[in-house]
């Protein structure tokens, strides 16, 4: 009895020490690479084949920052993903409400369309936007890269704002109602702060989508509406490595923020409510 | 001031082709606890919701207090009311979500804080206040929906199937606790539940319903020992179902033929000679003695078929004529099967039941 219990000991053991290799793996595989940009960034007379840089400088950040411009690259880019998070937001609040909350007909053909341009190559999907945009004089304007970005950012909100309502306890609100609440107060008190973690990370899906698309901008953007991403894409094209790693390391920080920002609000144990059983 | 705190006149509820609530009328005396008991489905959460006025009755009208609310909402109604599913507010504390019903009446804050300690005290939960209801057991989650519902004192307290995601012995523990909550406080409640257990144990008056409609209202007392129904008869406890043909019917009795034995009832109401009925009577009030000597009045010839010992009592199938007689006993004799026996089925527990009566209460 006691040898089968140490055995699965042992076993449980195992598992565990396999599961933490894994995830250690998968660390190095995603960290690596940013290591070697980061590095990159910071380094001086790096050459050849060594594993780590001789010295270390600034200069790099201060050529990104003035020859390439990045205050304004950032201001475009921010702008940019502002409009595309404000416009993919409010469409996907009425929509993701009604595809989560009732019953509609044919809400898989519904659901395929609004994710179809996802499902195309994104390249193919971008000279047919651009083709339409050049006709509308969108090209080189901030609202119409932003509305190319809507085309692949609102997707992701609406299926997870769709989700979000669809976990919403109908019978949490009527509990709402019978303690006295009129819808107002209701939404408000309970709804509200029910969905804003849905709402939250539909935000940080399509700011982040945004901030990064390429694709997309590169097709529609102009000299007025450089983005980072497409900036870095430019210096790489320049040649100079050390300034395109230090851009992609300008280009990453935003992102983190607003992930630490946003995970700090989101507290899941507020989340899972109700009751256990059923 | 109406005798009634509430009432629910002629109400019909359709969703579709299903009548849910059919010419449903109950009427509920103040601070008195009423249960609706039923099988699944038979619309005993559609009449609570029309009290609760998020089901807008197609036909009758609602009472609360002998005001007709029937036009209006749920939130102006002042009821309190605890769910199946506790249906807490996930993202509010213990204290939070007590506090609901006072915060949503711009209460002042102290007199807020006050109430809820005294809510929480009412229900036991004093020390969890700053608790979220995930980190609650089933039971406490339940309590904190008791507080709730009771915190701002409402005229009506409402429990729908409040205790079917506890389990039993819990189930039992919560039971007394509500009833002695609800006598303490003297509020009126309306109570549903698919436990006849349940209802027999806590009701004042119980109001069965099947398919929509209401079989029968009474004490627990009324509802056991006088089924309207065959239903109601069936639903609750035991039952024997015995067919037979009136054959006169005196001042003080009514004579029944049982499979060509004459068979005394007491006088029952719309009965008439050469009208088919069923005799009701529970297992345990027929008694058994083996077959020996003359007959006596109301005993018939029968056969064990069937015996089956339940630890306190014996279970016998007889067979009666070809009629199945179901028999429990609890005296130390014992059948055996095949042996013939006298069933006595005692004058004054028998009941007549007609089978054609399905939706008396109208
Ligand atoms: N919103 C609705 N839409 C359509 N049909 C409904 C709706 N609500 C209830 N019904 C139907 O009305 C009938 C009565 O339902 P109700 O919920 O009142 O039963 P119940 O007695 O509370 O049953 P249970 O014990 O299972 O809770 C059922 O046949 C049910 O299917
Ligand atoms: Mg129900």
């Amino acid at each position: 009895m006691r040898t089968l219990r140490q055995y699965l000991q042992a076993l449980l053991n195992a598992k565990k020490l396999l599961a933490y290799t894994f995830l250690l793996c998968f660390f190095l595989w995603v960290t690596t690479p940013f290591l070697m940009i980061l590095l990159k960034s910071f380094g001086r007379n790096w050459f050849g084949k060594l594993w780590f840089p001789p010295e270390f400088t600034l200069d790099w950040y201060k050529w990104a920052i003035t020859v390439t411009n990045v205050p304004e690259v950032l201001r475009n880019t921010l702008v940019i993903a502002g409009i595309a998070v404000t416009i993919s937001t409010l469409i996907a609040i009425p929509t993701g409400w009604a595809l989560g909350r009732r019953q509609i007909p044919g809400k898989e053909v519904i659901m395929s369309t609004i994710l179809l341009p996802r499902m195309i190559p994104p390249i193919a999907y971008a000279l047919g936007v651009a083709q339409i945009f050049y006709r509308l004089h969108l090209i080189d304007t901030h609202i119409g890269v932003a509305i190319a970005h809507v085309a692949i950012c609102a997707p992701y909100a609406i299926l997870v704002l769709s989700s979000t309502f669809e976990g919403l306890d109908e019978r949490v609100l009527e509990a709402a109602s019978v303690c006295g609440a009129n819808n107002l107060r209701t939404f408000f008190h309970v709804t509200l702060p029910l969905v804003m973690p849905g709402i939250l990370s539909s935000i940080i899906f399509t700011f982040t989508t945004s901030y990064n698309e390429f694709t997309l901008t590169l097709m529609t953007y102009g000299p007025k509406t450089i983005t980072l991403p497409v900036r870095t894409y430019l210096a790489v094209g320049e040649g100079y490595w050390e300034v395109t790693s230090a851009l992609s390391m300008i280009l990453i920080i935003p992102s983190l923020f607003v992930l630490f920002m946003i995970q700090r609000q989101v507290q899941p144990e507020k989340l899972v409510g109700g009751f256990k059983g059923v | 001031m109406s005798d009634w705190m509430i009432e629910l006149v002629d109400i019909t509820k359709r969703y579709g082709n299903i009548v849910a609530n059919d010419h449903v009328t109950l009427r509920i005396r103040r601070g008195e606890l009423m249960t609706l008991l039923g099988p699944s489905g038979c619309g005993k959460t559609t009449a609570l919701r029309c009290i609760t006025g998020q089901n807008i009755p197609d036909e009758g009208r609602v009472f609360i207090d002998g005001k007709d609310v029937t036009d209006v909402p749920t939130h102006r109604r002042e009821l309190g009311m605890v769910f199946q599913n506790f249906a807490l507010f996930p993202h509010m504390t213990v204290f939070e979500n007590v506090e609901f019903p006072l915060m949503i009446r711009r209460m002042d804050k102290s007199e807020r804080a006050k109430l809820v300690r005294d809510a929480l005290k009412l229900v036991r939960l004093e020390g969890y206040e700053k608790h979220y209801p995930r980190q609650l057991s089933g039971g406490q989650q339940q309590r904190v929906g008791l507080a709730r519902a009771l915190v701002y004192r409402p005229k009506v307290l409402l429990l729908d199937e409040p205790l079917s995601n506890l389990d039993a012995k819990l189930r039992e523990e919560m039971r007394f606790e509500i009833k002695d909550l609800q006598q303490r406080l003297g509020i009126t409640a309306v109570y549903v539940t698919h436990d006849q257990e349940e209802a027999l144990a806590l009701s004042d008056r119980v109001a069965v319903m099947n398919k929509g409609c209401v079989q029968q209202v009474g004490t627990p007392a009324e509802i056991y020992d006088h089924p309207a129904t065959k239903f109601v008869a069936d639903f609750i406890g035991l039952s024997d179902f015995i067919p037979a043909k009136v054959v006169a019917v005196e001042p003080e009795r009514v004579v029944l033929d049982v499979q060509g034995e004459r068979i005394a009832a007491p006088p029952s109401e719309s009965v008439s000679p050469g009208l088919d009925v069923l005799l009701f009577i529970r297992p345990n009030d027929v008694r058994l003695r083996a077959a020996e000597g003359d007959r006596q009045p109301n005993e018939i010839a029968g056969v064990i078929a069937k015996s089956t010992y339940l630890g306190d009592k014996f279970d016998y199938r007889v067979d009666v004529h070809g009629v199945e007689v179901r028999v429990q006993t609890h005296g130390a004799e014992r059948f055996d099967n095949g042996q013939a026996v006298y069933v006595y089925l005692p004058h004054e527990r028998c009941r007549i039941i007609l089978e054609s009566l399905v939706c008396p209460v109208r």
